[in-house]
């Protein structure tokens, strides 16, 4: 997949059919990948897939300005095809690299896993639905599905459903839901007070670094209404009280956009769960408005329009 | 100076002789997050897994969120009460010697002209007891920064790591009196004071990443207006607050007010030159463009603190680069700033 | 740059902490134009009164409690003391808060900080005031403060301009320079009205048709930004040196002291460093964000 990526993107980028290549390029850490922004057709060779391309590319695309080649993954190209149902995209000034996903592979679940820090490591291979960790000449084995991150375990769309050009063969969905949604269902079965409780301790950490907000491709306001002074619906100040507002409305805002790609969590740099947030809200958008995100790019996205005949009851 | 010890397994009775004069923080996993959190009283246990923390321990002194003083609003007016300072004095433990020089650099900003009645106060009552690295990740590069990952500056006490037990050089005189009565510590041997010395050598050589901060304010200033350069240095980020609020040399902040009903405050917050509002000004933000922000935190660190400090405001601890949800990666950036021909 | 010396302005700190206001109480308030207002205040402490002293050019941060701080220059002059002003344009959230507030209401009120105009190299020279919409505020404080000690200084020309003759501030006090012989002023707007027969145009082409000299001379600008970017190449045409340019810069400010980092433009704070500048420290500035 990788020599024919670097193909297509250089081949892309020298007929001038785009501006830009939004890619993945190999990281300053070990397993990590870095965004690859290039309009050089000579930096095409550094692009990379493997199972740590973990960046959603769809956030860059309301900033480039031109034509992109975009790598997206299951979950990227349907925040593509949101932006594109928010009009914030045209269809033809991307062109999609897509690529059939079989779930990244999430570097803190290793790290405890082997109680060890990801650059002690000396190794981390796919093989099949094992991940293979090398260790101080040692080789760990565990199954995929501790390996990889919760939303990836939750995947029905690996393969993106809108591209220009099919990187590799297309795979097919494998979701265990249940394991996926262990921390939802833990919170469901709280009470409401204890429930409170535990947020409330989970966003006395948030410093308000506001990663979750940057990296998400959903949140494409120019001014976000946490910046908002008149009125100040929060204040900027790390409390507990204007976090949970924070983030309760940031997830009504992108209900109906979330392609419950995992960054937001993963960004987090005080490991707050926002993904048991997030993915409450895309299932509650499945079941009330039998709606998933970016799934159609002719569709109107959900929560911008609204139709005599609507599906549910509680809306006529 | 002849150097002290103690066992490992006599750290914990240690911070409980602290706990009495002092609000002991010390290494904390909850939630899977490192942070300096108040000891619980139970034991050393942080001492298996303690590498460094993700917030810094300027959150000790200069703090996420700060009430600055609290006012009401009654018929007569406003009335301002400060709020009064019950605090304990802080003792920190396990303070790398990237956040030791960090918070001595911070120290610069809040001491100069006007001095700042919140941060220096905490910061002048705290002790630090430094713990030198053994393990450094490979994000450190705090060897380019000439700082040594077992350096026994900026600190009060300073352990090294010689196996079973720590030596203890004891920097200052709060650092002595520290140590005192403690009847733990011990005298250490010519030999414990060879062996940390290798110790310390070998966590030196540990630190892989490296950059070259020969002459880099010049370097930079050199390609300061190059907008295409700082571009595509830019690119790929996201103008969040995580490298900034997690740095340990960063220090901007907001101020602002709230009041409800009749009672209010004014609180001091984290803020990042990162963020696209940061110098908004009501008729134009002449940092709008993402390329001068990136270029603003860079410079910043290299070139215009050391023009008023005399120092980098960077002390290589690689929060950025190992947090960075798009691993933009400031040490690639300093290599990748043209030599001056 | 060097550090300014803070060590009179320490008197002024409230209980010995930087950040705490003192209580001002407003004492009348004259709206300029739609959207800009002048308020005369003074402390509500009476030691205070009587000892506050401050030097032109400088500011400080009002604080509306609740709703934030905001910069002002302090625009009446040190030689007038019975009271204090500033005037402020309605852009934001800390001055629509501002321009809701009748008489009476109290304010916060830090400062004085950042430096003055430098009065001991202006003295025996010509002075060239060149000011566009509400930067007459910091220019104002520096004509009085001349005016009042007239001898000191030679020829007073004054080239003050604004979009249209409704936007005009401080009106009351070009009647009075309008009037004195001692001043010579010289009023503009970008585009008239039915009743205005004064002059139309820009302030920058103003001032190159108005051509003051250069020789033994010292220009003060203050206005937009854009409006400084335009008339400092017009200076330099009329031989002004870099040197013989002054200004006042604005910036975002909290802190008010060079403390949370924000109002810097390279190495220099302007709230500490300035904001009173000469072009050619800011031609020397390593940034062009100004």
């Amino acid at each position: 997949m990788e020599q024919r990526l670097r193909h297509e993107a250089k081949a892309l980028l020298e007929q001038g059919k785009v501006d830009w290549i939004i890619g993945f390029e190999p990281g300053s850490l070990k397993f990590t990948t870095t965004p690859l922004i290039t309009n050089d057709k000579n930096d095409a060779d550094r692009l990379v897939i493997n199972p740590f391309i973990v960046n959603n590319l769809a956030n860059f695309l309301t900033e480039v300005k031109g034509r992109v080649g975009i790598v997206a993954k299951g979950c990227d190209s349907r925040s593509i095809v949101s932006l594109i149902q928010d009009n914030k995209v045209l269809r033809e000034s991307v062109v999609i690299l897509g690529v059939p996903c079989l779930g990244i592979i999430d570097l803190s679940k290793i790290e405890r896993l082997v109680t060890k820090d990801r650059n002690e490591l000396d190794d981390i291979i796919r093989e099949g639905d094992k991940v293979v960790i090398r260790v101080d000449g040692e080789k760990k084995e565990f199954p995929t599905t501790q390996a990889l991150f919760d939303n990836c375990l939750a995947c029905e769309f690996p393969t993106p459903q809108e591209y220009d050009i099919l990187l590799g063969e297309p795979k097919p969905a494998a979701p265990n839901l249940a394991q996926s949604r262990e921390n939802i269902e833990k919170l469901e079965g709280m009470s409401p007070g204890e429930r409170w409780d535990f947020w409330k301790n989970e966003l006395n950490r948030c410093i308000r670094c506001y990663a979750c907000r940057n990296v998400c491709p959903a949140c494409f306001c120019q001014r976000c209404f946490v910046e908002e002074t008149e009125p100040q619906w929060v204040l900027p100040v790390p409390r507990w009280q204007d976090n949970l507002i924070f983030q309760i409305v940031r997830n009504i805002h992108v209900a109906g956009r979330c392609t419950d790609c995992g960054e937001c969590q993963r960004v987090c740099p005080v490991n707050i769960p926002l993904r048991s947030l997030a993915r409450e809200m895309y299932d509650l958008v499945d079941e009330l408005f039998h709606f998933k995100a970016g799934m159609d790019k002719d569709a109107r996205s959900l929560m911008t329009h609204y139709e005599e005949k609507e599906a549910e009851e509680f809306f006529r | 100076m002849a150097s002290k010890k103690i066992d490992k397994k006599d750290i914990a009775k240690l911070l409980s002789l602290w706990s009495q004069q002092f609000a002991v923080f010390t290494p904390s996993q909850a939630s899977g997050v490192a942070t300096m959190a108040k000891w619980d009283g139970k034991d050393a246990s942080f001492l298996d897994w303690y590498r460094n923390t993700v917030i810094p321990p300027k959150a000790n002194f200069l703090p996420a969120m700060e009430e600055m003083f609290g006012f009401q609003k009654d018929r007569e007016g406003y009335h301002i009460e400060l709020l009064p300072s019950n605090e304990r004095k802080q003792l920190i433990f396990g303070v790398r010697p990237c956040d030791a020089k960090a918070l001595a650099i911070l120290d610069m900003t809040f001491k100069e002209a006007y001095e700042d009645p919140y941060y220096l106060p905490k910061r002048s009552s705290a002790v630090l007891v430094g713990l030198g690295c053994t393990n450094p990740y490979d994000s450190c590069f705090c060897t380019s920064l000439g700082i040594s990952p077992a350096q026994s500056t900026d600190v009060d006490l300073m352990l090294t790591d010689i196996g079973d037990e720590f030596l203890i050089e004891e920097v200052t005189d709060k650092g002595k009196e520290l140590i005192a009565k403690a009847t733990e510590v011990k005298k250490a041997s010519k030999e414990e004071e060879a062996k940390a010395k290798e110790v310390k050598e070998a966590a030196r050589q540990k630190v892989t990443r490296k950059i070259d901060t020969e002459g880099i304010g010049d370097r930079l200033l050199a390609c300061f207006d190059d907008e295409d350069y700082w571009e595509k240095i830019a690119a790929k980020c996201i103008s969040c607050g995580i490298c900034t609020l997690l740095c340990p040399t960063c220090y901007c902040f907001d101020i602002n007010d709230e009041l409800v009903r009749q009672q209010g405050a004014r609180f001091r917050s984290w803020d990042s030159c990162a963020f696209p509002l940061y110098t908004k000004m009501p008729m134009e933000n002449p940092r709008l463009e993402k390329w001068r922000r990136v270029r603003q935190k860079v410079c910043h660190k290299f070139k215009f603190y050391p023009m008023n400090f005399g120092v980098i405001a960077c002390t290589g601890c690689g929060r950025c680069i190992r947090l960075c949800p798009v691993n933009w990666d400031i040490t690639q950036t300093l290599e990748s700033v043209p030599v001056k021909v | 740059m060097a550090v300014t010396d803070i060590s009179q302005r320490e008197r002024f700190f409230a209980r010995g902490n930087v950040y705490l206001p003192h209580i001002i109480v407003i004492e009348k308030i004259i709206e300029e134009t739609p959207g800009i207002r002048t308020f005369h205040f003074n402390f509500k402490d009476k030691k205070l009164r009587e000892e506050f002293t401050f030097e032109s050019g400088q500011f400080a941060q009002y604080s509306v409690f609740g709703v934030g701080e905001a910069p002002f220059c302090i625009s009446s002059s040190p030689t007038r003391r019975d009271h204090l002003e500033f005037a402020i344009q309605r852009v934001g959230r800390v001055t629509n808060a501002l321009h809701r507030l009748g008489v009476g209401a109290e304010l916060g009120f830090r400062g004085p900080y950042g430096n003055s105009f430098p009065l001991d190299s202006l003295q025996g020279k010509n002075l060239v005031f060149v000011g566009g919409g509400i930067g007459l505020a910091p220019l104002r404080s520096l004509i009085w403060n001349v005016i009042d000690n007239r001898d000191k200084y030679k020829k007073i020309d004054i080239i003050y301009g604004a979009r249209s003759p409704a936007d005009l501030c401080f009106k009351y006090e070009l009647d009075t320079w309008g009037k004195a012989k001692t001043v010579n002023l010289v009023t503009t707007v970008d585009r008239g009205d039915d009743i205005w027969t004064g002059r139309v145009g820009l302030v920058p082409k103003i001032l190159e048709e108005v051509a003051p000299s250069a020789k033994n001379a010292v220009a003060i600008v203050c206005g937009p930004p854009i409006m400084i970017r335009f008339t400092f190449p017009v200076l330099e045409k009329l031989g002004f040196t870099p040197e013989q340019m002054l200004t006042t810069l604005e910036k975002r400010m909290k802190c008010g002291i060079g403390k949370c980092g924000r109002c810097n433009i390279g190495n220099v704070y302007v709230c500490r460093d300035g904001p009173v500048f000469t072009y050619a420290q800011i031609k020397n500035f390593v940034s062009s964000e100004y």
